[in-house]
Parts: structure tokens; sequence; C-alpha cells
């Protein structure tokens, strides 16, 4: 039986694939990563070792807190449980003895807070209310009456019985909240609930777009920067360091790729330099150029600069030297070739260094901005991560991913623009070049018209010779 | 003539006035200790500017905190008794103006599971800051249980970064304080709290430790500096604005205040009347001269310094006293 069309042809060897089936390569490429994340956080019995807690609650004499998610690991869960469900049997046993501990408003004010995680992800609170002890009260009192019912996640039997039996006593006591009104004595606690999870550093891809959206839109606190200022101080260090490093890189690089006078001065030290790790120089950056984005972007400079000098030069000297000799031919002077032959020919090559040196000088992001004080994304990762929120930290990360690979392709759409002679450029790319380019060719189309008459004969550049 | 004379002085007055108005700002360095970051109350309520006295209050890591003191970038630092000493005796002396609070349990040394009790340490490797308060507070509870400093490894490690290096196994227990010995505990779940301060109270005072000539040329600045502190103490030890003072100290180092709670019952903020009686003179840890005399006589005996210090010049309990007699 034949096999059907769509399975036949992906494996050409040493062929392109159809364009439609490389953008599908491309998308899956994207898609593989992405369903794999989604599989292992989705599908319960893969992985999943911990526990994320939803509902939590504080056990007495012990001064670790567990609040609602957080994670911890599955045979912890159970003994966290059972330790409440403990108090709570002690309460009870208390009270059927008649002697019930007494002074327990403020336990019972955290008490009533236990729900506030649950609400807040119900939208019945704003997240900043969670400690809006009255708007609490009501929800306990819709939870008792069940005018309001948790889905996500669902109450448990065991913890709705708790809820009427607190409120039970609330109720009979005030129905409005008033701290002075809480009973005296403690109430029973509502038992830990959660759900399996994978480790608190692998969070489902849903939690990590909530985070990002979420900080990515929220107003910073006072005295930090929002997520947009900080993305804007991050970009303008590697900017700066990069744009330092151009325009000491280039000229060096090309005079050291044209001339062995320059290649000898400069290229062993160059050599040497690069192999010295750019952030140990860190602490020595700090103390010339001080706090602030200097050391930073001295950094990024650092980073970039000697690579830079290296890969330009090589690439100046694999200029096809029949040019050179066809110019040397034509009588050209070294200066000329530099300018007229050198720099012209090897712009394409040259724009590409630029394009992956660029994505090197990313690479520095991260370390600079620890150097001297934190600053930018950077800075926002660190202390995210150290407080293990992991779903706030990987949107910075893949943000830096994104930016990097947008403004790579796009630049690389541009060389296309730019230099349509050279390499592949789509149709597209083509007739945008065509219009962006119309009003220089048709300056440079009247000009050389004019050419003949304001020259004396006899007097043509070399370039204006080739066809 | 009179009249011109008077508007000399008046004018002089007026120079003088506007001289203490322009003053600079005290610089104080404070870090995450719950005692310490007390202060954000006086300084969020505006209760400092109320008091006439401008001040400058800048966030470090412990120790950086404690070096930038010495290099003379601030002219106060917040640090512990003992650390006072050792900045003293290896950097720069200074005098204690406040006790905040005597560490009272939030000072730990932490287990990693498998690690019941300090005699479990021997031979295994402890991730604190050399030579500051938690490797007193190690030294103290090996002394305590019978065993010598050599029996554990000591792996040199920024306070701040303790839950990380415990996280990572590379060491056993590490020396910490809330909120950092909080997380650590976090981390690694099963490993618990093996020494911690409460098991010592006294050992650990946390101070406002000033610069010298800074105390000498603006002393009345200091005093008032005393003075808003007790107002923040008072108001820390009233239950009513216990929400309010969570929700303040918990969002400078960044957690809930939920969590933040059960640190107020390890930091122990002494209140006026309380913090006389811990500047009287005595021995023992009940007073502040009694605990800098054992921490001192430790330090020189675990070789943290060389020479004995005097330790009745680091602290000067005239401010304190000057309010009580007011009052």
């Amino acid at each position: 039986m034949p096999r059907p069309s769509i399975l036949r042809g992906w494996f050409l060897i040493r062929r392109d694939l159809p364009h439609r089936r490389r953008l599908a390569l491309t998308a899956v490429s994207f898609l593989l990563p992405v369903l794999l994340w989604c599989l292992v956080s989705y599908v319960p019995w893969i992985w999943h070792p911990d526990v994320k807690i939803e509902l939590s609650a504080e056990r007495e004499g012990v001064t670790t807190v567990f609040t609602a998610g957080d994670h911890v690991s599955r045979d912890f869960f159970p003994k966290f449980a059972e330790a409440v469900r403990g108090e709570n049997k002690a309460l009870l046993a208390a009270r059927a003895a008649g002697k019930p501990e007494s002074g327990a408003k403020r336990r019972n004010q955290k008490l009533l807070r236990q729900i506030a995680p649950l609400a807040v992800d119900h939208g019945w609170l704003a997240h900043e209310e969670s400690q809006n002890d009255a708007a609490l009260y009501q929800i306990w009192r819709d939870l008792a009456s069940g005018a309001k019912t948790a889905t996500r996640p669902a109450l448990t039997a065991e913890n709705l019985d708790i809820i009427r039996a607190n409120w039970q006593q609330l109720s009979a006591l005030s129905p409005e909240f008033s701290y002075r009104k809480l009973p005296d004595e403690p109430l029973l606690k509502l038992i830990p609930q959660g759900r399996p999870a994978n480790p608190v550093y692998l969070p489902a891809p849903d939690e990590v777009l909530r985070a990002g959206l979420r900080d990515f839109t929220a107003d910073a606190p006072d005295g930090e920067l929002t997520m947009l200022q900080r993305y804007q101080r991050s970009l303008g260090i590697i900017l700066w360091g990069f744009f330092w490093s151009c325009l000491i890189g280039i000229p060096v690089g090309i005079l050291c790729g044209v001339f062995d006078f320059f290649s000898k001065l400069f290229e062993p030290f160059v050599d040497f330099f690069r192999y010295m790790p750019a952030p140990t120089f860190s602490t020595l950056l700090v103390a010339v150029l001080l706090a602030g984005d200097a050391p930073k972007i001295a950094l990024v400079f650092i980073g970039t600069v000697f690579q830079m000098v290296l890969v330009i030069s090589k690439t100046t000297r694999l200029l096809d030297p029949s040019l050179l000799e066809a110019a040397q031919t034509l009588g050209a002077k070294p200066k000329q070739i530099v300018t007229r032959v050198v720099i012209p020919g090897i712009m394409p090559n040259l724009y590409n260094d630029l394009r992956i040196l660029l994505g090197w000088a990313w690479t520095w992001l991260v370390i600079a901005e620890l150097i001297g004080v934190k600053s930018g994304l950077t800075e926002f990762i660190e202390t995210q991560g150290r407080f293990r929120n992991f779903d706030r930290v990987f949107p910075v990360i893949i943000l830096i991913g994104v930016t990097g690979f947008v403004t790579d392709q796009f630049l690389s759409w541009l060389h296309g623009l730019f230099f349509p002679w050279a390499g592949r450029s789509g149709a597209f790319s083509r007739s945008v070049a065509g219009v962006v380019t119309w009003p220089f060719r048709m300056f440079a189309a009247a000009s050389k018209e004019r050419l003949p008459v304001s020259r004396p004969p006899g007097a043509a550049t070399p370039e204006s010779d080739s066809p | 003539m009179k009249s011109l004379f008077r508007l000399g002085s008046k004018a002089l007055a007026l120079l003088a006035l506007s001289g203490t108005l322009h003053a600079e700002p005290l610089k104080i360095a404070y870090s995450d200790w719950p005692g310490w970051v007390a202060w954000e109350i006086g300084i969020q309520k505006g209760w400092f500017k109320e008091a006439g006295v401008e001040v400058d209050f800048q966030w470090f890591d412990y120790v950086p905190s404690m070096d930038a003191y010495v290099a003379g970038k601030v002219d106060a630092v917040c640090m512990t008794n003992g650390d006072a000493l050792v900045t003293g005796a290896t950097g720069k002396p200074s005098v204690g103006i406040v006790i905040n609070d005597y560490s009272n349990g939030n000072d730990m040394i932490v287990g990693a599971p498998g690690i019941q009790s300090v005699k479990d340490l021997k031979g295994k490797k402890v991730g604190l800051e050399e030579g500051f308060v938690e490797h007193l507070l190690l030294l103290t509870g090996l002394e305590k249980n019978g065993m010598k400093p050599e029996d554990v490894t000591i792996v040199n490690t920024p306070t701040n970064e303790t839950p990380q290096v415990f996280g990572s196994k590379a060491v056993d227990a590490i020396g910490a304080w809330q909120p950092n010995s909080g997380q650590a505990l976090k981390t690694v779940p099963g490993s618990k709290p093996i020494f911690t301060s409460a098991d010592a109270p006294g050992l650990i005072y946390d101070l406002l430790a000033v610069s010298p000539e800074s105390l000498e040329k603006r002393r009345d600045d200091w005093a008032k500096v005393v003075k808003v502190w007790y107002k923040i103490a008072d108001y820390i030890r009233d239950e009513e604005n216990l929400d309010d003072v969570l929700k303040i100290l918990s969002a400078r180092v960044k957690i809930s205040p939920e969590e933040y709670e059960p640190f107020l019952k390890g930091t122990y903020i002494l209140t006026l009347d309380e913090a006389l009686k811990r500047w009287e003179k005595a021995d023992g840890l009940g007073s502040v001269y009694g605990s800098n005399k054992v921490v001192d006589a430790f330090n020189v005996k675990f070789k943290v310094y060389e020479k004995a210090q005097d330790t009745e010049k680091y602290l000067d309990p005239s401010l304190t006293k000057e309010i009580a007699a007011k009052k």
C-alpha cells in the first residue's frame, strides 16, 4: 500500500524541504518543548513529587509557617495535615472536658484569614484585601450557608463541617466582624488542602503565564521599578556596551585584517586578553567606575570587544583577493582600497558578524547586572529566585530569550534588505527593499546622468567602470 | 547701638539654626534582623521628621553593613553587641546607644534531616559567617555540649545565601537568623533548629552602634533618634498594632505577614523600662555589660581577635537614661 502523500518526501538528503513544510517544522520545534512542559505539568501521574498547598494552617509552637502556594514534599504533607487535625482533636477534648483555652482572639483572627487565598483565587476578594477581616467574615458566612461554593479547590467535606461549626460559634456572638466580639476560646482550624505539584523550580505553564501577566502589568511598590523600566535599563546596558564595543572593535578589526602591521601589533594581546573571563574584572570595574551603570556597560564591552576584533579581522581576511588585485591593478591607493573595496566588500559578512556578536553581548547581561548595585531584570530574577518564586522568574527569562530571538530574526531579515546581492532574500523583503531604496536609486541614477558633464573626460573612478 | 547688637545676635541665631537645618542627615546602615527592620516603622510613619532629626537609613546585607561602617560611609550601624566588639577589635570601635532587643530564638543553628542535636554535628560542615554572631552561637552550643570548635568544619557563607547553600546539601547545618533561617527550614523539609538563641538568652543583644565622633558632635540628634526608638518599641508591643507592624516589617524583607508573625516571638523587643534593666552593670547575660564581658572572653579564647577589649567603652546608656528621667 502506498504511503499517503503527506508522509512522503520529508527526509531528503541534502535538499531543502518545500517552504510550507519548513515553516511547519519551525513551528513544531517550538511546540515540542512546550508540549513536553505541559505533559509533565498536567498529567497527574507523571512525576509530581510535591504538594502545592492551597489552603494552609498554622501549627502552634512551630515557627515555620506555610502559606498557600508553598510546596512541601508528598511525604510531609499528610504529617502536616495530621498535626493540624491533632490540634483540633485536643481542642474538642478540652471543650468536652469543659476546660477550653482562652485568650485566643488573635489566633481566631488568623484562623479566619485561612480562607483568604481561596477567596482571592475565586475573585471574592481583591489581591491586596487578603487582610480585610470584615469581608472575610462575610465569606465565612456565605461558605457556611452554602451561598458561596468553592470550586478550585473544592473544600473537603471535613473542612465544610469545620466552617459550619465555627460559623455557628461566630454568628452567635456577632453577625459582623469585630475583633472584640471574636470568641475567646480557640476555633477549629481548617485542615490543610493541597494538590500534587512538580517541584517549585518547574511551575506549570499557566502559573508562569499568570505570574508573568501580573508582574508585567502591576505597578511597582514605592522606590522600585516597574518591569518595563527594568527592561529598558537592561536593554540600555546591552546596547551601550555593544555600541562602545563596535566603536573600537570594528575599526581595529578591519585594520588588523588588511594590514599585517596592525595585525601583529594588536592581535597577539587581544588573543591573550580574551581568555581572561570578563567577570573577573567586575570588582575592579566597580572600584574604578563606581556604582551605577558604568561598570556594567564596561563589563559588556570587555566581554565583547576582544571577540569582535578577532572575528572582524578574520572576516576581512576572507574577502575575495581577486577584488583587491583588481583594485591594485587599477591603481588604487591603500586608503582607497580600504574605503572603496574592503569595507563595501565585507559589509554583508560584517553585518552578520555583528548580529552574532550582539547575541554574545546578551550573554554578559546577567553577570553585568549583578555587579555593584544589582539592577534591571537580573535584580528581579535574583530576588524572586532567592524566595523560590520561580513562576515569577520564568517569564523574565523567557522575555530575555524572546528579545534576543526576535532581534536576531529581525536583523537577519534586514540583511536581505540591505544586501540583496549577498545570500538569499525572500520576495517580500526584496519588494520592501525596492520601496525603501527607491529614492536613493532615483537619486543615484539622476547623479549618474549628470556625471559626464561635471567631470573632465577620462577621470572615471574604478567602481563606475564596473558593469 | 543696642538694636544693632540685637539684630546681630538674631542673625547669628538664624545662622546657627540654618546650620542645624542643613546638617547632613545621620546615615544609619540597617539589615534584615527583625529588631532592626523595626526602624522601618519610624521611617514610614515620619516619626524622625516629627522629632526634628534628619536620618538616612541605608539598607544592606549584614556583613556589608559593618564594612560600610568601618569604611566610614555611614555614621552608625545596627549590629549585635558581640559583632560590635569584633568590628571594634579589627576595624573601627563604636558605641551602642540603643538596645533594640535580645535574640530569643531567631538566631539558630539549623540541622539537616538526621541531625537531631548539637552532638550530631561532630565531623560535619556548618555554613555560617565566620567570626560573626552565628559563629558565636555555634561555639556556645558546642561548648555547652562539651565539644570543641575543631569538631566541626566551618564553611564561610553569607547569611542571606545560607538557605540556598543548605538546600544544595553542600553543608550539613547552617547558622542564620530569621528570615533566612526560616527560609532554610522551609527549603529542606525535615530540617530543624538544633540550637537557638533561646537556649542562651542574652548572649545576643541587638544594638544601634554609633561612631564615637558622630556621637560627640551630634549628641542632641542621636538623643532624638533614641527617643523615636522607644516610640517604635511601644508601638510594636501594643497588640492592637500587630497587623500594621507585621505588614511593614514583612514587606521590607519581602515575605508574607503570616510568615513573619512567629519572628516577633524570637526577637524580644525591649520597652524603655525593660531596656533600663538590661543597661544596669552586672555580671551574667541578663545585662548587656555582662553579655559583653562573656562574649569578649569567648572571642579571645577562640581567637576571633587577639586582645581583650575594654567592653564598657562600647556602651553608652546615658541617652536612654535621660529619656527615662524626663518621663
